[in-house]
Parts: structure tokens; C-alpha cells; sequence
């Protein structure tokens, strides 16, 4: 029983293995307008909050403004940086909010009902990163079916499962309730389980 | 059917899927599972799920067009910051001159109590005095190294930019330098014969601390060519 139960730990990149304690240098002189010091910070992070965003948004062109925008709030945010988080961390909620930004001005509400040619190549990106060969064709089929989620579902599933975030973490981020989380977290699996099995 | 309940509805799997192993299993859920195999099937491939998700690469390397993108939002406001930090930079500029100017008096004056106290010493042990030049320590020769390479950096951006100053603010410069260097020889001269002074050591960093300050403070009021 314990097999199935069990819990893999969240992402653990060298990015944030690193991080913390290297980025601090670069965070103060980023903080004092220091562009060369934030394109380094960039340059540690910025394939995780890429890697996010494809996730988030299920879509390149989307996920590169998206990316652009996060970190040009977090240039502006910077002095606000108190470290107590780490900077992925920290990142991530600014994607998070930057997202729920846009889909509040996006009056466009089309549930994606099929995958388009983009999203196919937006899932090889995804899935050909470090997985083994062997699962990369698996990864792709996930990474495909997580792009076809309806938005709320593909965020709760991106945050818990795949980044590792609590529920209580994930309502911190987003300000929804821990009920409607769990709702849209168990609706992806769902969704997932029966369009992987299919 | 051997249990109580019927099913596990697909919320209470995920939540056993979702709870930390240290958690106790409801014992109702638990002897359900134990005979139902159409629900242990779903909650292993929901575990499946859970561990295929957490597989997945976690970083993905962005187009070189998102950090151009970036760049160029970031450019305005980085011009109106260096702008916004112009004439804090001038007041500071001149209060490092200050500084230096300030600190090269101290450093006369405890050098030249060192040195008077190092005679003596020298006199009194030895008949003829060696006149050769003595090295710094270990640790202050490393340290001066250090600054040596940080000033040489600050003064060839300095002398790359140098035509973008003003006269005036180029003399200043040039000046409080001079000044900073004489102070720098002074300790340095007076720590060779007495390289345990904690005085002197504090007087020979935070002069060429000051200098680097002031070279980067002049480097910052001169924009880039």
C-alpha cells in the first residue's frame, strides 16, 4: 500500500540547489539596477519558469509573453525579495499571478477541445528535456494531455503534481479556496487517466 | 464484494494517493482496497500518474528571443535609474573624496607614531639599522593583491570613460586618487616594520577600500562609451 501512496519529492534543480545562497549576491546588485547581475539571475532561472509557463499556459507564443512579463515583474520586484522563499519559488508565484492576470483581461473563454500542431510541439519541448529516452514518448503523451486541460484543472495539476507545491501553498498562490483546488486538481487526474488510457 | 463499503469514490483515492505515507489509511478505505481490486487498480494508476508527473523534466531552455525581449523592456528603466542615481552619485563621489582626503590625516599621523615607535625599537636592538626593504605579511600581501586587481579593473574603465567626465570632476578625482595612494604607501611603509599594528592594518584596507569606492563611484558618474 505504501508503494502507491508514497510521495516523490518536488523538483530539485541545481538552479535551487545553488540558488539561495548564490543568488543573493546577484539580487543586491540587480536591486541596485545592475542588468548584467539580473541577466545571470535569469540565466540560472529562467528554464524552470519557462518550463512553468509552457506548462501553465499549454502554449509557446503564450508562454513566452508569459515568461517575458514574470520577469520583468520580478526586475520591478525585486526590492520586495526578501529571500524567504527561493528565488524558483518566488518566480513561480509571479508566474502564477501573471497568469491569472492575463485570463482576467482574456475574454476569450474557448475550452481547448483538441490538440493543436503547436501544442505538439510544445509537448516534445517539454518532454524532451532530461527524461530518459525510454519515456520521453510517455512524457510527450502526458505533456500533450496536460496542454488539453481546461486552464483551472491544468494549473492545479501542474502546481501539486508536477511542481510539487502543497494545496496550502498552491491556495497562496492563486487566493482560491483549498475545496476548489482539490475539485480542479482531482478533475485534471481524471481527465488525464482516462485520456492516457484511451 | 467482502467490504463494507461499495466503491471509493475517485475524491477519496485521490486523497490517499495525495496523503503522506505517515498518515494512517482509513481503516474502512483500507480493507476496501484490500478486497476490491477495480479501486487498489485505480489508485495505482493514479499513483502511476502522480509519478510520471513528477518526472517530467523540470526545466525547459527558453528561445534566445525571451531575455532580448526582456532586455529591451528593462532598457528605460534602466536609463531612468542611472538617472535617478546621477546626482546621488556625485554627492558621493564627493564625499569619498572627503573620506580619503579625511582618512589620509589619520593615517600620518598613527604611521608617523609607528614609525617613531619602530625606531626606537630598532635603535635600541639594533646597533645598525638594516635598510632593507621588509615584505608585508602573508595575509595583507594576499589582500593587497585583491585590491591591486580591483583597482586596475575600476582604472581602465575609468580611463575608457574618462573623456565623458568633466574636467573639474576628472581633477577631483585624479586628486582624492593621489591622495588615497599616499595614504596607502604611508600604512604600507609603516606596516613592513610593525606588521602587528591592528591599527595600521585597519588604516592600509580601509584606504584602498575607499579608493575602490571612489574609483567605482567615478566609474558610475562616467556613462558608457
Amino acid at each position: 500500500m505504501s508503494s502507491v501512496l508514497s510521495l516523490v519529492h518536488p523538483h530539485d534543480t541545481a538552479a535551487e540547489r545553488n540558488g539561495p545562497a548564490g543568488d543573493d549576491a546577484l539580487v543586491e546588485r540587480a536591486r541596485r539596477g545592475d542588468v548584467d547581475a539580473f541577466e545571470l539571475l535569469y540565466r540560472a532561472h529562467s528554464a524552470r519558469v519557462y518550463a512553468l509557463c509552457l506548462r501553465l499556459t499549454g502554449d509557446s507564443a503564450k508562454a513566452l509573453e508569459l515568461a517575458q512579463d514574470v520577469f520583468i515583474r520580478a526586475w520591478e520586484a525585486l526590492p520586495e525579495f526578501r529571500g524567504e522563499a527561493s528565488m524558483t519559488t518566488w518566480l513561480h508565484r509571479i508566474a502564477v499571478n501573471a497568469m491569472l492576470t492575463r485570463r482576467r483581461g482574456d475574454t476569450r473563454r474557448t475550452s481547448r477541445i483538441a490538440l493543436a500542431e503547436d501544442d505538439e510541439d510544445d509537448a516534445r519541448a517539454l518532454a524532451a528535456g532530461s527524461s530518459p529516452a525510454r519515456d520521453v514518448g510517455t512524457a510527450i503523451d502526458l505533456e500533450r494531455a496536460i496542454a488539453s486541460l481546461p486552464p483551472g484543472a491544468r494549473r492545479a495539476f501542474v502546481l501539486h503534481d508536477v511542481e510539487g507545491y502543497s494545496h496550502e501553498e498552491i491556495a497562496e498562490m492563486t487566493g482560491l479556496a483549498s475545496g476548489t483546488l482539490r475539485a480542479q486538481l482531482h478533475r485534471a487526474r481524471q481527465l488525464l487517466m482516462k485520456a492516457l488510457s484511451s | 464484494m467482502t467490504s463494507t463499503i461499495d466503491h471509493l469514490s475517485f475524491d477519496q483515492l485521490c486523497e490517499l494517493a495525495d496523503a503522506p505515507v505517515t498518515v494512517p489509511v482509513h481503516a474502512a478505505w483500507r480493507d476496501h482496497l484490500t478486497a476490491c481490486s477495480e479501486c487498489a487498480s485505480q489508485l495505482a494508476a493514479l499513483a502511476s500518474l502522480r509519478a510520471q508527473a513528477r518526472r517530467l523534466p523540470s526545466e525547459v531552455a527558453p528561445p534566445p528571443e525571451l531575455w532580448a525581449g526582456i532586455r529591451a523592456e528593462l532598457a528605460p528603466r534602466e536609463r531612468a535609474h542611472r538617472a535617478s542615481r546621477w546626482h546621488t552619485s556625485r554627492w558621493g563621489l564627493a564625499a569619498a573624496a572627503l573620506l580619503v582626503a579625511v582618512s589620509s590625516s589619520a593615517v600620518t599621523m598613527v604611521a608617523l607614531r609607528a614609525r617613531e615607535r619602530a625606531s626606537t625599537t630598532a635603535a635600541a636592538t639594533r646597533p645598525v639599522a638594516a635598510t632593507t626593504a621588509s615584505k608585508l605579511p602573508a595575509h595583507l600581501a594576499s589582500a593587497e593583491l585583491g585590491y591591486a586587481r580591483s583597482v586596475a579593473a575600476l582604472r581602465h574603465t575609468l580611463d575608457e570613460r574618462r573623456d565623458s567626465l568633466a574636467t573639474s570632476t576628472v581633477e577631483t578625482v585624479e586628486r582624492s586618487l593621489r591622495i588615497a595612494d599616499a595614504a596607502i604607501a604611508e600604512a604600507r611603509e609603516a606596516l613592513e616594520r610593525d606588521p602587528s599594528n591592528g591599527v595600521l592594518v585597519e588604516i592600509f584596507t580601509s584606504n584602498y577600500e575607499r579608493k575602490i569606492d571612489l574609483l567605482r563611484r567615478a566609474t558610475e558618474l562616467a556613462p558608457r562609451t
